[in-house]
């Protein structure tokens, strides 16, 4: 028994393998084909070549060797073909906008076309051999490298919090975040145009700066901030506070100084006139009798030394 | 030692104490009387008034002993009582000297007439036992289910206090940090940092004025935290006003004040006291201050009852403070397990259960997540992740060292609180000095808070989803990081303590962590013990994360391999805990409240470890806080144990005599003199039968209370009336509960001069089976009875049942071991 399941495990290891080694070769294509069109590809339009080496690979793997067991049908396989395509779009589109993080901007499209792909092979239809994909391609194993891979993504896109600078149905940026972004090259271009002198740079920026500040603090509160924007912030506040030296310096000393201690003056002022002027609270003593009057505290003393 | 119970029929011997003695030496003692008791006298009080507070009989102690100087150095001989001729004692000098009673500056070496006993063992006299010989089996079961629904509706209530409070501070504080986070943002940049620094300040006094003024001048005994008078009472004293419905108000109102003004205090304190109220309220099913009667519950409006639905109360507000139910069971039994009841702590644990429970749910209501079940107390140390939880053997003894600096600087801390209060009750004891004082610490607070955050260097890099929550300050900083110093001032306490504990390394620079923790150590220490409401728990957690969180960042510098001490908000917690420890030193109850607020059983033994090397530590210089608030306030407060060394003391030493005792049959006349004498207000008198003509004491056979007799005296229930009084319906147990707990003053009972010479039978209603011991029990076996059974008045007798004396609790509780063996405390006015 245990032999079969071993044998039945490698061969669906094997099975597996087979079209994921397909990304490898998969992955040029892919790269070029971004290259020449700027809208990334849609379910239905697959490049033929990409097909045909489906075909190849498939002939020579094991499963084609054993018809019956094969659980994986020609759809499916299709679909997982897809799957990695977007996959592979999705990681070169986010690595290429990794620094300065333009994540949200560039990568949305990708993003939602990856998400469909993966929604079609975890949606419930039967294919025409009544069998699902889902099935196949996701719970067959415990390696489960599809949900693995899509919830690695999920992630990443989840801390980046691009769904708040997006539209609803992901299609574009929203209003405020075009916006904000204009106003920042406005910003950075002001930085350029006064880089020689600083002091200069701080007065004549700071209405812009200021005004790129309400923008982001007016998103912080409606809760429109991405990852992008929030970069973008981090980076112009800096070359603002540290790199131009722009922040406020501390220059009232003197009066915070004299504030502060007239304040801890009063204190002192208060608990002396007290003690001076408050006549002090007595208690009156009240003399118990006990039984024996030369009962004492003295004569407790003298038990003890 | 026999614990007779007295009551045998002896035939008892003329005492010496016969009416027209007493009657004599009282007017000697109302003619030596200070002025300020003669015009309490006078003072009018209604039945339903301000009972306690305005008579000064009731107010006194139960026991003044009758001064008398014995001229010559002559032996006072117990036996020869009859034999002593008390006019010729008295000499004229002595008088004298005594008509001026000596004054001292308050100190803690005193012990307060205030204070009196509770009643917490029951006077079973003819009336209860009929009364309970008449309740069924059926009846019994009800009062259990009562008690039972009392203790869910004490947890149902003192949760809803707990998130009314909570819910108010956060709105408050929240307007105020942001009107003054907006000034501030705004004069950084444009200048006049000064009027930010004025707003501030004002806000705060302002606030903390509102707090003051109610305490003081409505209620002072809602001032502080509340737990040492719980304490007191749940010891067996009955604290003045401590559980009434407006003690509550203005304890409620109090806190919101105090914190939402920015001291540095907390509401965990005052929530135990509110707990207590409640308690003392719902049980009673009456409210006398609102004069509203439900006639629910009536069969528990006595001390024994109240005083065990007040532990549970207490224990509730532990519990909706801190998360912590099984802490707060603990805490009730820590503190009151003088008389504990061992059916009682599963209904408490009930009580406490019910809210948690309460606050919990009206919270994720609040928060919008309805049903949602996870922030369970006021105070939220946050959970502390699997990663920073581990601790390490080698770590132990670092902890160790943790609990013993804990301990030295909570000895600081009550020491150099101990002589402000000592500076406080002898010259700041007007109310609107009280007042003035506190605004002024609210100002100073503000002040130093915003001296620290302008020059503090300490900037970090702001997180965009905290910025919301936290009042974030920029100041000085670069743009896109906040003031560390700001985190830690600019928050309410709560806050501060759990930034501490679960900031990640790196996020508090040393000078920052240094200089906090000095001035909060003196900020909060100035704080604690004016006149408004407001608890120490989260100030000593505050100090403590931050000196635990600074050694926790030290380590790394000093270890041979630094990796291992990365987590500084481990030490952040030990440091709480030791600090907490220090200054209050609990126990049982400090170690599993702690516990249960992190939600984390791995830290029981570090906690613990950390806890009792504080304790240890900080017994050495001086007691924990609250004792010391208790010592200053004059409590007769009645410890675990008698003093060490007192076993050579016996009860002949330590008792009054003599003792003003009544006959069975006593006139009218003779018991409304000794009830008025304000110099003897007596609170017990010992029962005695005569024999005709003898001279000895007379033979013990019972014990009355005053209170049924001053009820007895309204009811005039008078053996010459008694043909009158059978048309009428006889006297019941429950002409003394209705009249309970704010029996009328001896005044407000007019007799008439035909009605004096009436005679009163006291069989019926005295106590027929008082507690006595022989007169050579040693202190500690008195003691322990005391504590035991929560007795008022222990008789002291002699071969022949003779009243000698008599023990309260005043003449155990002055017996303390000082610095120099066995001391003893005075009694005072005060």
């Amino acid at each position: 028994m245990g032999g079969f399941t071993l044998c039945g495990r490698m061969l669906c290891w094997l099975l597996w393998g087979s079209p994921l080694a397909l990304i490898g070769p998969l992955n040029l294509s892919v790269l070029a084909a971004e290259a020449s069109q700027t809208k990334p590809p849609s379910f239905l339009f697959l490049p033929e070549k990409a097909l045909d080496g489906l075909g190849y690979f498939s002939s020579l793997s094991l499963a084609a060797k054993f018809p019956e067991d094969l659980e994986i049908t020609e759809d499916c396989l299709k679909l997982l073909l897809v799957f990695g395509q977007r996959y592979v779009d999705l990681v070169s589109c986010l690595v290429s906008s990794a620094r300065p993080v333009e994540v949200c901007q560039n990568c949305y499209g990708a993003y939602s076309s990856f998400n469909e792909t993966y929604s079609n092979i975890t949606s419930d239809t039967m294919g025409p051999k009544n069998d699902s994909c889902q099935e196949s391609l996701m719970h067959s194993d415990r390696l489960m490298l599809l949900y693995r891979l899509y919830s690695s993504l999920q992630t990443i896109w989840g801390s980046a919090e691009c769904t708040s600078c997006l539209t609803k149905d992901h299609k574009g940026l929203l209003n405020s975040t075009l916006n904000f972004i204009s106003s920042q090259n406005s910003t950075l271009s002001c930085f350029e145009k006064y880089k020689g002198n600083h002091s200069e740079l701080c007065t004549e920026c700071k209405v812009t700066y200021k005004r790129l500040n309400e923008l982001y603090s007016n998103l912080e509160k409606n809760g429109s901030l991405c990852i992008d924007i929030e970069d973008a912030m981090n980076v112009t506040r800096r070359l603002w506070s540290k790199n131009f030296d722009c922040t406020v310096k501390r220059e009232e000393l003197v009066p915070v100084i004299a504030v502060s201690s007239f304040m801890l003056f009063l204190p002192v002022i208060f608990y002396l006139s007290n003690f001076l002027h408050s006549e002090q609270k007595k208690r009156k003593l009240i003399h118990p009798k006990r039984a024996k009057s030369n009962h004492s505290l003295m004569n407790i003393q003298d038990k003890f030394s | 030692m026999t614990v007779s119970h007295g009551g045998q029929t002896g035939r008892c011997a003329s005492t010496a104490l016969s009416a027209d003695v007493v009657r004599r030496l009282d007017v000697l003692k109302v003619q030596s009387s200070p002025v300020s008791a003669m015009a309490n006298i006078t003072k009018k009080v209604s039945w339903s008034g301000r009972g306690e507070e305005g008579t000064p009989l009731l107010n006194g102690s139960e026991e003044v002993k009758y001064t008398r100087q014995l001229s010559g150095g002559g032996m006072f001989h117990i036996g020869r009582l009859s034999t002593v001729d008390l006019d010729e004692d008295i000499t004229p000098e002595e008088d004298a000297v005594r008509s001026k009673p000596k004054e001292i500056p308050h100190n803690e070496k005193l012990l307060s007439l205030k204070y009196e006993s509770l009643d917490y063992d029951n006077i079973e006299n003819h009336l209860f036992l009929e009364e309970e010989r008449r309740m069924g089996h059926m009846s019994f079961r009800c009062l259990e289910i009562s008690r039972w629904v009392i203790c869910g509706l004490i947890g149902v209530l003192t949760g809803l206090i707990a998130c009314f409070i909570d819910i108010v501070v956060e709105k408050l504080a929240g307007v105020k940090y942001v009107v003054v986070k907006k000034s501030i943002d705004k004069n950084t940049e444009i200048g006049g940092m000064c009027i930010s620094l004025i707003l501030w300040a004002a806000l705060n006094s302002a606030f903390v004025m509102v707090g003051a003024i109610i305490v003081a001048f409505f209620e002072p005994i809602a001032a502080g935290s509340g737990i040492p008078q719980i304490k007191c009472y749940l010891n067996g004293v009955k604290v003045p006003r401590v559980v009434r419905l407006k003690t509550l108000m203005v304890k409620v109102c109090g806190v919101i004040c105090s914190v939402a003004g920015g001291l540095a205090v907390g509401k965990e304190g005052p929530m135990i006291h509110s707990g207590a109220v409640v308690a003392a309220g719902v049980s009673q099913g009456r409210s006398t201050s609102l004069k509203k009667d439900f006639k629910i519950f009536e069969y528990f409006r006595r001390d024994t009852e109240k005083r065990d639905f007040v532990s549970a109360g207490a224990a509730a507000g532990v519990s909706a403070a801190f998360g912590a139910p099984v802490g707060g069971v603990l805490f009730s039994l820590e503190e009151g397990a003088s008389f504990w009841n061992q059916l009682l702590t599963w209904r408490i644990f009930f009580a406490s259960m019910i809210s948690t429970f309460t606050l919990n749910f009206v919270l994720s209501i609040y928060h919008k997540k309805t049903g949602e079940l996870s922030s369970p107390g006021l105070i939220n140390f946050g959970s502390f992740d699997l990663k920073s939880v581990k601790y390490n053997i080698y770590e132990i003894p670092l902890f160790i060292v943790m609990g013993a600096i804990g301990g030295l600087l909570g000895a600081l801390f009550n020491v150099l609180n101990y002589w402000l209060t000592i500076f406080r009750i002898r010259y700041v004891h007007r109310p609107c000095l009280q007042v003035m004082e506190a605004m002024l610490v609210a100002a100073v607070t503000a002040t130093v808070s915003f001296a620290m955050i302008y020059f503090s260097n300490d900037c970090q890099p702001l997180e965009t989803q905290k910025s919301s929550e936290d009042y974030s300050l920029q100041g000085f900083c670069a743009d896109g990081e906040y003031s560390a110093m700001a985190t830690a001032f600019f928050n309410t306490p709560e806050r501060s303590v759990r930034s501490l504990f679960h900031s990640p390394a790196g996020t508090y620079k040393l000078e920052t962590l240094g200089c906090f923790t000095l001035v909060y150590f003196f900020l909060a220490c100035w704080t604690y013990g004016l006149t408004v409401s407001a608890g120490v728990f989260i100030p000593s957690l505050l100090i403590g994360a931050a000196w635990g969180r600074l050694f926790g960042i030290m380590l790394p510098y000093i270890a041979l391999n630094p990796s291992v001490f990365t987590d500084p908000g481990k030490y952040a917690l030990m440091g709480a805990a030791a600090q907490l420890g220090g200054i209050v030193r609990m126990t049982l109850s400090l170690t599993v409240i702690l516990v249960e607020a992190t939600g984390n059983v791995t830290y029981g033994l570090p906690i613990m470890l950390v806890l009792m090397t504080a304790k240890i530590v900080g017994d050495y210089f001086i007691e924990g806080l609250y004792d010391v608030h208790i010592k200053l306030q004059s409590v007769p407060f009645l410890h675990w144990d008698a003093p060490a060394t007192s076993h050579s003391l016996t009860a002949r030493e330590v008792m009054s005599s003599p003792v003003t005792c009544f006959n069975r049959v006593e006139k009218v006349g003779t018991i409304v003199d000794v009830l008025s004498n304000t110099s003897t207000n007596h609170n017990g008198f010992p029962v005695i039968i005569q024999t005709a003509a003898s001279e000895e004491p007379g033979k013990l056979c019972g014990l009355i209370l005053r209170s049924q007799l001053i009820v007895l005296l309204k009811h005039k229930v008078f053996v010459e009336r008694a043909r009158s009084r059978l048309r009428q319906r006889k006297l019941q147990l429950k002409d003394f509960r209705d009249a309970y707990p704010r029996f009328p003053p001896i005044q407000s009972i007019h007799v008439s001069q035909d009605e004096r010479e009436c005679m009163m039978d006291l069989t019926e209603f005295m106590n027929p089976t008082p507690y006595t011991v022989p007169q050579d029990t040693s202190l500690p076996r008195v003691f322990k009875l005391f504590r035991a059974l929560g007795l008022r008045h222990l008789v002291v007798v002699d071969d022949d049942n003779r009243v000698i004396g008599l023990v309260t609790r005043k003449d155990l509780a002055r017996y303390h071991l000082g610095k120099h063996g066995l001391e003893e405390l005075h009694l005072a006015h005060t």
